[in-house]
């Protein structure tokens, strides 16, 4: 369970441009559940996805991971407590261009010290459950978008996080391409994955598996509840 | 003031550390007065972030500073042909009163950026960065000392006169001519040898108790700070005579030459390399209790301590090696 | 889970990244390889004519005794060996005969000399190869000379100096002493100066006092003394070269660290992917550690081997005018190769801890972008 309590993000502090991203939240993600951050554009969604995910730090506030504090860990830490505990999916899929898609895959676990032959072995059987096996060896520059966001996704979760953030996931999907990237949310949230999302996305919002939607506004929460 | 090339490459060297470490200490004076791990502001996520660049900075120094303490014995070495008197770098180096103070400035400050590294990899394994302070105190040490040293090896090359044939006379009756070839020091032989093997057989029981156990911490320490000069003593006083077969011979330089197979790079990688893994584990003892490093410190000192004998295992091997391979029977 | 393996996965994406941006990369390792490339030439060149003079002076005699009137070197009376044979401690005097001859000709000055064992028969020359080559002279063609007294006289080349031996045999003229004191008009009582040989190395300084208290107008020059001078003068000389291209690895600095800083948007987003998807800032560090020791060993090792080729096979054609000096007759010699640590570690200072320190900055600024940079951009 992620536990955001009180939670303030300000940009620029004591500055002219002084902003302030994310004002006063407090949040539970309970685990194995689909949550949909919704909000406009500049809602501070995206912050509030970032500080969940152990990307940023508050400027003020508590934030607990499955119980323990970790708001003012070291980046070292906090990164390994994210390399293993969360996997990304961002909105423009972020690959690496210019290596292959398996190496893509691989990427997020290099830092782990992990033996490659073992990696390889994890990323083909993810590339595998998304139907991407026989792209391995391409260049991901190659992939149309549906393939890229199946590629992103099969590297969120190599190192077998058990949380999936995703920001916008499918801003740059079709209809038919955005349905099926909620079929695969069905497939992890199938496996026991947690799976927080920003988008603001109807077909998103109107899946049946989302079982929470906490609309953000201007850095605050305005509503939260249950689906439907 | 010669203008060889190995100079002007030691002095760059020295100058761009310097720099580096000048950098990491105006740095390091920020962290002391402004670290605070609870706040969240930019400032300190900013100081934080600074660490990795001093981190980087001081490995690369060190880095920097092996390399040098080598090529400035060489150079010395190579310096001794153009100055009267002087066989090697022994003579070289009494050439001006800045020789050896250069060369004990180079490997002091070696070893107190080789513990800092040490501490830095203890402190990297806390997560509540736990000898932050003391680190950075540290290198407000480390700073100072290299700067020191660039200055002076500078003065001690800048002052160097070379003595070349003049047009009025030949040779140079004004220099008084001294032999001043290997025979730096003549320490009590034997006396030696009983400290030394003593020293050495305390530390690597200590050490292998403190491997094993986790006791004797504080006597391995001690033994190895002792280590690192009766080492050098002992290289100098009687077990260089038999590398060179010469049992007049005592230079503790010539020993990196390549006639003697280079045996001097091993003996003092060896001797510098256990120094600072030792000296590490003794400045990280009192830290053991440390909570955020309770868990995690027993293992790295470990394998500090088994990296430092490992060390002094080497060098004591390869010492009775070139003894009882050397044809010189004392 | 290792370092080891951390290092590995972390070398093998560096390098991968490198040869994605083959175009970009390969102008700065061009760049950097000529640095290293002439600061290695310049030092291999002055290192080895250095080793050169020296391994030339092993032959030479230990002492040798001049003559000087009113400070300028002159003929030395023969009568001189005696008074030093006398000294305690040499072992042996003689007297050498040498000098320097203009052929206006060729342009160019040789030296001409007795040999003091096997000289060549009256009428018969051993000429250095750089000599033969330059005059056109061959094995038993006639060689042309001056004398003091304005006449013209010939001798037969009566064999070469093989081409291997080394730089200051290149213009030796040798001669019998019977032929060298007609062409210069020296008389059977002087010679150009002495040859001393003594005992016991330690004692030249000694010999060399007593020397000049028996014979007052001389001076004593000691091989330690040739050798120190020939030394100091070629360092110096090796040391301006570097002084002079700090200009050129200053540049280079420059060049490199603005390209360090300016990293292009799509490095700048990459880093920002990997910082996102759980690398950490000194994965980064460790990457971009990588990739200046890919870049830096690739220039070192490509520099220091087209320096090696330069200086010892093609016979540094770049500046051998610059440092060689005065004759003209030295336009292809081959030195003996020669390459040590001090070298090495010389050059590793001058180029790489320069690279080093000027992208460090830059690289850990690139490094500590924000993990939601990503998200944010």
């Amino acid at each position: 369970m992620i536990d955001l309590q009180d939670i303030q993000k300000t940009f620029n502090k004591g500055r002219p441009n002084e902003y302030v991203a994310v004002r006063r939240v407090s949040l539970k993600v309970e685990p194995q559940l689909v949550t949909v951050l919704k909000g406009p554009s500049g809602s501070g969604k995206t912050t509030l996805l970032s500080l969940l995910g152990c990307m940023t730090r508050p400027t003020s506030g508590r934030i607990f991971l499955d119980g323990r504090e970790i708001t003012s860990l070291p980046e070292r830490f906090l990164t390994e407590i994210r390399r293993r505990t969360y996997g990304f999916i961002f909105q423009q899929f972020n690959l690496v261009k210019g290596i292959t898609v398996l190496e893509n895959v691989m990427l997020p676990a290099y830092p782990t010290g992990e033996r490659r032959a073992v990696l390889r072995d994890r990323a083909m059987e993810l590339l595998e459950l998304f139907s991407m096996a026989h792209k391995a060896p391409s260049k991901v520059e190659w992939l149309s978008g549906g393939e890229s966001q199946r590629v992103a996704i099969a590297r969120a979760l190599i190192n077998d996080p058990g949380y999936v953030i995703a920001d916008e996931p499918t801003a740059h999907l079709d209809t038919a391409l955005s349905r099926e990237f909620m079929e695969i949310v069905a497939t992890l949230k199938g496996r026991g994955k947690t799976i927080v999302m920003a988008s603001h996305d109807p077909i998103v919002c109107s899946e049946g598996l989302v079982d929470r939607i906490v609309e953000v506004r201007d850095g605050s929460l305005v509503s939260d509840g249950p689906h439907r | 003031m010669i203008l060889h090339p190995s100079i002007i490459a030691l002095l760059t060297g020295s100058i761009l550390t310097s720099g580096m470490l000048l950098y990491a200490a105006v740095f390091a004076v920020q962290i002391l007065r402004h670290w605070d791990l609870s706040s969240g502001s930019e400032l300190q996520l900013q100081l934080e972030r600074k660490t990795y660049l001093i981190s980087t900075l001081m490995t690369y120094a060190l880095g920097f500073q092996l390399i040098a303490l080598f090529l400035f014995i060489y150079t010395a070495n190579s310096l001794c042909s153009q100055l009267i008197g002087a066989m090697c770098a022994v003579g070289s180096l009494k050439a001006n009163q800045w020789g050896y103070p250069a060369v004990v400035l180079q490997a002091v400050s070696f070893l107190v950026a080789g513990v800092w590294l040490v501490v830095n990899g203890a402190d990297n394994r806390g997560y509540d960065y736990p000898l932050v302070r003391k680190k950075y105190l540290l290198l407000l040490i480390v700073a100072p000392l290299v700067m020191a040293q660039t200055i002076v090896e500078a003065l001690y090359f800048l002052s160097l006169k070379v003595n070349i044939i003049t047009s009025c006379c030949g040779t140079l009756f004004g220099a008084n001519v001294t032999d001043q070839s290997g025979n730096l020091l003549s320490l009590p032989r034997v006396p030696l040898q009983i400290a030394f093997w003593g020293i050495f057989a305390v530390t690597f029981a200590a050490g292998l108790a403190f491997c094993l156990r986790g006791r004797l911490g504080w006597l391995y320490a001690a033994g190895s700070a002792l280590f690192l000069p009766v080492a050098i003593a002992s290289l100098i006083s009687f077990v260089s005579p038999y590398v060179y077969e010469l049992p007049t011979h005592h230079c503790p330089f010539c020993l990196l030459q390549p006639e003697y197979r280079y045996i001097g790079y091993l003996f003092y990688l060896t001797i510098f390399t256990g120094g600072v893994a030792g000296l590490g584990t003794g400045v990280l003892l009192p830290f053991r209790r440390i909570p955020s490093l309770a868990e995690l410190l027993p293992s790295y000192l470990r394998r500090l301590a088994v990296l430092g004998l490992a060390c002094y295992t080497v060098f004591t091997v390869s010492a009775v090696v070139e003894i009882a391979f050397s044809h010189l029977r004392i | 889970m290792s370092a080891v393996e951390r290092h590995r996965n972390i070398l093998d994406f560096t390098l991968a990244s490198l040869m994605r941006r083959k175009g970009k990369n390969s102008a700065l390792i061009v760049v950097y390889t000529l640095v290293v490339f002439v600061l290695a030439s310049a030092l291999f060149f002055t290192q080895a004519i250095r080793r050169e003079a020296g391994l030339v002076l092993t032959d030479a005699p230990e002492l040798v005794v001049q003559r000087l009137v009113a400070g300028r070197h002159d003929l030395i009376p023969t009568a001189y060996l005696e008074k030093i044979r006398d000294i305690r401690g040499v072992t042996g005097a003689r007297s050498r005969l040498w000098g320097y001859y203009y052929d206006a000709t060729v342009g160019a000055n040789y030296t001409l000399e007795v040999p003091l064992e096997a000289p060549p028969p009256e009428g018969s020359v051993i000429v250095g190869e750089g000599l033969a080559r330059t005059s056109g002279a061959a094995v038993d063609s006639l060689m042309p000379f001056r004398t003091t007294r304005g006449e013209i006289t010939t001798f037969a080349v009566s064999k070469i100096l093989p081409s291997d031996s080394s730089l200051v045999s290149a213009d030796l003229v040798l001669l019998s002493e019977k032929d060298f004191r007609e062409m210069f008009g020296v008389d059977r009582a002087h010679a150009t100066d002495l040859a001393v040989t003594v005992r016991n190395k330690k004692e030249i300084p000694v010999i060399a006092r007593k020397i000049a208290e028996a014979l007052p107008d001389t001076r004593t020059i000691s091989r330690d003394e040739i050798l120190r001078t020939y030394d100091a003068v070629f360092s110096w000389r090796g040391g301006i070269m570097l002084a002079l291209l700090a200009g050129a690895v200053l540049a280079f600095v420059i060049f490199a660290w603005d390209r360090a800083a300016g990293l292009s948007a799509e490095e700048r987003k990459e880093i920002g992917i990997l910082k996102a998807i759980g690398w950490e800032t000194s994965d980064v560090l460790l990457m971009k550690f990588w990739e200046g020791v890919a870049v830096s060993l690739t220039a070192f090792l490509l520099g220091i081997v087209a320096a090696y080729v330069h200086v010892f096979f093609a016979s540094a054609g770049l500046f051998e005018p610059v440092l060689k000096g005065w004759s003209v007759l030295y336009p292809r010699f081959r030195l003996v190769p020669f390459i040590d640590f001090p070298q090495v570690a010389a050059l590793f200072f001058l180029t790489v801890v320069p690279y080093t320190v000027a992208t460090v900055i830059p690289s850990w600024r690139a490094a500590t972008v924000d993990p939601d940079a990503v998200m944010r951009g």
